[in-house]
């Protein structure tokens, strides 16, 4: 008993800032209808701040007013006003995209505003981490938990004083109920959602403050990750009860410290399971807590109404004369494209377009899985490392050719897909997001640390192939077998798309229950496709992993694969040019960014202009560069017609 | 020989409502039978529980003799009962032609992944002669290429039947095809089912409110009311039913 409370109790302080967390989430999931996956880059930067103001001598309290009491709802108010109020009403996907674009957008303004390296031990908010004020069954509590902990108690029960007694928690609690009866009875629910992201905001950054010391020190990927366990406890309160929410949350902590007692230590199982545990939990409650799943199957969300059709592509307003242009056009783009690749350009931009293409294999993956069928996946990147992985193992251990180690890695890739489709797809939006994030973050965190597979940081070799006479090795013959792969994939999309799968993904993105009223199976074409997307990042995985020769677990890490979602959203995802475009852009702005030379504070830039590109997918779901074509198409177009009109 | 649809006995409840109670009916090969009842009688649960959509606590549906239970709505559709819906399902983003042109390829069934990937997933001519055929026996071919957002909710009730119709289905249920449209757009509604109804074969179960259109359409009538059936028969004797009257127009005085 004493072992166990002595295991148990450093679990308390985690457990409170996953409750503070998940409380944050529920309250503004209910209220505007909006899953914040950007809490973390929040409580990220509420710490951010605090570590600053502590180091040029504030004093604490000071600190604390300026970053948890007035900037952190600050924050919250901005990212309402400016944001989340506009995508109230949208469909789960751009929901889902305008949070993730937020995720990556704060850290980067936070990074390009603070640009100082590294932070090691943050302060702790109230009491030093150094005393030890009493002992639990042998353990000393020190400072730092005691402060978490009452701050905690503090605010949970000031939470629910105001949800029982105050006018304003009252208006919540009826939003959260109605939203549109509660319009009708006069009351502002536009003002109630706003007051409600200024208090979860707070919440958060609350939560990143009293955790920052426990990390070390301060990177924003830790905070993203703390974001699933407070979203395991979400999932713990249905996303409806916030008392629930409180409890899963520390219970959450609990058992994560628990297990790291009990469980062997230096195992791959007690480093690798206990960080995952929030994702097992969240996997495991998604699966099967009959409630929430009768809950998610709805898949309504409180306020959204019904999903406005998407806007027309830049296709539909072409004739067929523009069309054909265009076609021609981009077909002479692509072979000045190659053959300048294959002459005059130097060396080390080969290479780095090679990634482009490479990476716009496994873009092409989102294309058809969000563009064409309106499902979502946050663990695209996790696929492209199944392939590589595949790929190197089969070449290290069985002597395969990398050429058909592609073909195996999109297999295995592919077959791996369809198993967390399998159950995830029952589940749909929303929750098939988060149960793929789970799995992005299970396969980073514990897959991929085997030597089996990824062999953790340290990593795998993965031979460039030779194909008789032909040598893959050099980097311009390795571009042109990238070329052939990726035109390869096109294909196999383009095909799709034409065909009849292709139609039938666009009447089941148009409606679920028409089509499986003219004999449509949904679950198998949905399983299908989410399968043979996986494969296509499993094939870009190979290719990119084949391109650098080495790659390792972090090549492939869960916050890449929502990095990939915002990029390819931005850019275009509902055309095959758009993943090209993606790649292209992604790995042309990274090279320039962080060549010698350029300042290390623009490396943010980057992600901050991906994360502001999110928010214009919201605007435009066809993305940036189709808008701009038609634009120019359009004004074309117009001139071609005036000619006509005056001959 | 078992009729083409056979209800028997149905039951379902939502919650503490009786939404169907022991609901039976029959619907015989290339019949027009009208399904009428005040709202909330029950006629769109029992479509779903027809079609698939929900499933019944109590009871069996037949199509041709062989049952149905628990069978999912795409496999429904497959042995035959297509549907149109009271709030409109279209495949938004996608032209009208679109929606014929992929339920037509559904009806034959022989559109394989594989064959996609062998470049052979377009239009095959005879299916665009079916989709224009379709189109010209509903008036649709002025819009016939026009995204489906621009419709107008009529137009929009058309192609939802054409993608029924285009199926070639046995059964073929239509929920409230006149809700939302004017007199004159219900006429035509009327003129247009009735030249379908007189070239083809297909049966029709009909949940409609528009005394006119049901009279125009059907010649036999099942009267459902707080999940209860209170008459069948000939429509002229439905309708003149002293407990139709009340339940539709109320207890007279």
């Amino acid at each position: 008993m004493t072992q166990f409370l002595s295991y148990a109790t450093p679990g308390l302080p985690y457990g409170c800032v996953f409750a503070l967390l998940g409380m944050g989430l529920v309250l503004t999931y209910q209220t505007s209808g909006v899953f914040n996956l950007a809490f973390g880059a929040q409580a990220y930067v509420s710490a951010l701040v605090f570590y600053a103001c502590n180091a040029d001598g504030w004093p604490k309290w000071a600190a604390f007013l300026v970053s948890v009491v007035i900037g952190a709802p600050l924050l919250g108010l901005v990212m309402d006003r400016g944001l989340y109020r506009f995508v109230r009403t949208k469909p789960v996907l751009v929901k889902l995209v305008a949070a993730l674009g937020m995720l990556i957008a704060i850290p980067a303004v936070f990074g390009i505003a603070f640009p100082s390296a590294n932070r090691y031990s943050p302060p702790s908010i109230w009491l030093s981490p150094s005393v030890v004020y009493f002992h639990v069954a042998g353990d000393a509590i020190n400072g730092l938990e005691l402060s978490t902990v009452v701050l905690t108690a503090v605010v949970a029960l000031g939470l629910s004083l105001m949800f029982h007694f105050t006018q304003a928690g009252l208006r919540m609690r009826a939003v959260a109920e109605s939203p549109g009866m509660v319009q009708l009875a006069g009351i502002n629910a536009d003002r109630v959602g706003m007051s409600s992201w200024m208090l979860s905001s707070f919440l958060a950054g609350l939560a990143g403050v009293m955790l920052a010391p426990v990390f070390g020190n301060l990177q924003p990927l830790n905070f993203t990750e703390l974001l699933v366990a407070a979203v395991a406890a979400a999932a713990a309160g249905s996303l409806q009860s916030l008392p629930y929410t409180f409890l899963g949350g520390i219970l959450l902590g609990l058992v994560e410290e628990l297990l790291g007692g009990y469980l062997p230590s230096g195992h791959i199982l007690s480093s690798g399971l206990r960080p995952a545990l929030p994702f097992v939990v969240l996997l495991a409650l998604l699966l099967f807590l009959p409630g929430l799943r009768r809950r998610w199957q709805g898949a309504r969300d409180p306020l959204a109404g019904v999903n406005p059709p998407p806007a027309p592509l830049a296709a539909a307003v072409r004739d067929p004369g523009l069309r054909r242009v265009s076609l021609a056009g981009t077909g002479l783009l692509a072979v000045v494209f190659v053959v300048s690749c294959l002459t005059w350009i130097s060396d080390a931009w080969v290479f780095n377009l090679s990634q482009a293409m490479a990476l716009a294999i496994v873009f092409l993956s989102l294309v058809l899985l969000t563009g064409m069928s309106g499902q979502i996946s946050l663990c695209q990147a996790a696929f492209a490392g199944v392939g590589a992985f595949t790929a190197g193992q089969l070449a290290a251990h069985f002597n395969v050719s990398l050429l058909v180690g592609i073909v195996i890695a999109g297999v295995v890739a592919a077959a791996v897909g369809a198993v967390v489709a399998l159950p995830a797809l029952r589940l749909g939006g929303l929750a098939l997001a988060l149960a793929t994030l789970a799995f992005g973050l299970l396969a980073d965190n514990i897959a991929f640390q085997y030597s089996w597979s990824g062999n953790g940081q340290s990593g795998i070799s993965i031979p460039r192939p030779v194909l008789g006479p032909i040598n893959f090795q050099g980097d311009r013959a390795f571009f042109c077998l990238t070329i052939v792969v990726l035109a390869l994939c096109i294909g196999i999309v383009v095909a799709i798309r034409r065909g009849t799968t292709g139609r039938q993904l666009a009447a089941l993105r148009g409606s679920e229950l028409a089509a499986a009223s003219i004999g449509i199976d949904p679950r198998r074409l949905k399983i299908l496709v989410f399968a043979l997307s996986a494969g296509i990042a499993g094939v870009g995985g190979a290719v990119y992993g084949s391109l650098e020769s080495s790659v390792s677990a972090d090549d492939f890490n869960t916050l890449l694969s929502l990095v990939f979602v915002v990029v390819v959203a931005t850019v275009g995802v509902y055309t095959v040019e758009g993943a090209v475009e993606a790649g292209l852009a992604y790995v042309v702005l990274n090279t320039v960014l962080t060549s010698p030379g350029v300042p290390s504070a623009l490396a943010n830039v980057l992600e901050l202009v991906f994360g502001i590109g999110a928010v214009v997918y919201v605007l435009h779901p066809e993305g940036a560069v189709e808008y701009v074509k038609r634009l120019v198409l359009e004004r074309v177009g117009r001139r071609g017609t005036e000619r006509e009109v005056l001959a | 020989m078992p009729p083409l649809l056979e209800v028997s006995g149905i039951s379902k409840r939502f919650g503490g409502i009786r939404a169907l109670e022991d609901v039976s009916l029959t619907v015989g090969a290339g019949e027009a039978v009208g399904l009428i009842g005040p709202n909330g009688a029950g006629k769109t649960t029992l479509f779903d529980c027809v079609s698939g959509v929900t499933q019944p606590e109590k009871g069996t549906v037949r199509l041709k003799g062989r049952r149905l239970d628990h069978l999912p709505v795409h496999r429904r559709a497959r042995l035959g009962i297509g549907r149109t819906f009271q709030r409109l399902e279209l495949f938004t983003g996608m032209t009208v032609r679109d929606h014929l042109a992929v339920a037509e390829r559904e009806a034959r069934g022989d559109g394989r992944l594989w064959k996609d990937m062998l470049w052979r997933g377009g239009l095959r001519s005879e299916e665009i002669e079916h989709v224009d055929a379709m189109l010209k026996e509903l008036h649709l071919e002025a819009v016939a290429d026009a995204p489906i957002e621009s419709l107008s909710l009529g137009q929009g009730r058309l192609v939802e039947l054409g993608r029924a119709l285009i199926q070639q289905p046995a059964l073929l249920l239509l929920d409230e095809p006149s809700s939302g449209l004017d007199s004159r757009e219900s006429a035509e509604l009327a003129g247009v089912l009735n030249q379908v109804r007189a070239t083809r074969n297909e049966a029709v179960l009909l949940v409609e409110h528009d005394i006119d259109l049901v009279q125009a359409v059907v010649g036999r009538a099942v009267v459902l009311d707080f999940g209860r059936v209170i008459a069948s028969g000939p429509l002229d004797e439905v309708l003149s039913d002293p407990a139709v009257r009340t339940a539709y127009l109320g207890q007279p005085a």
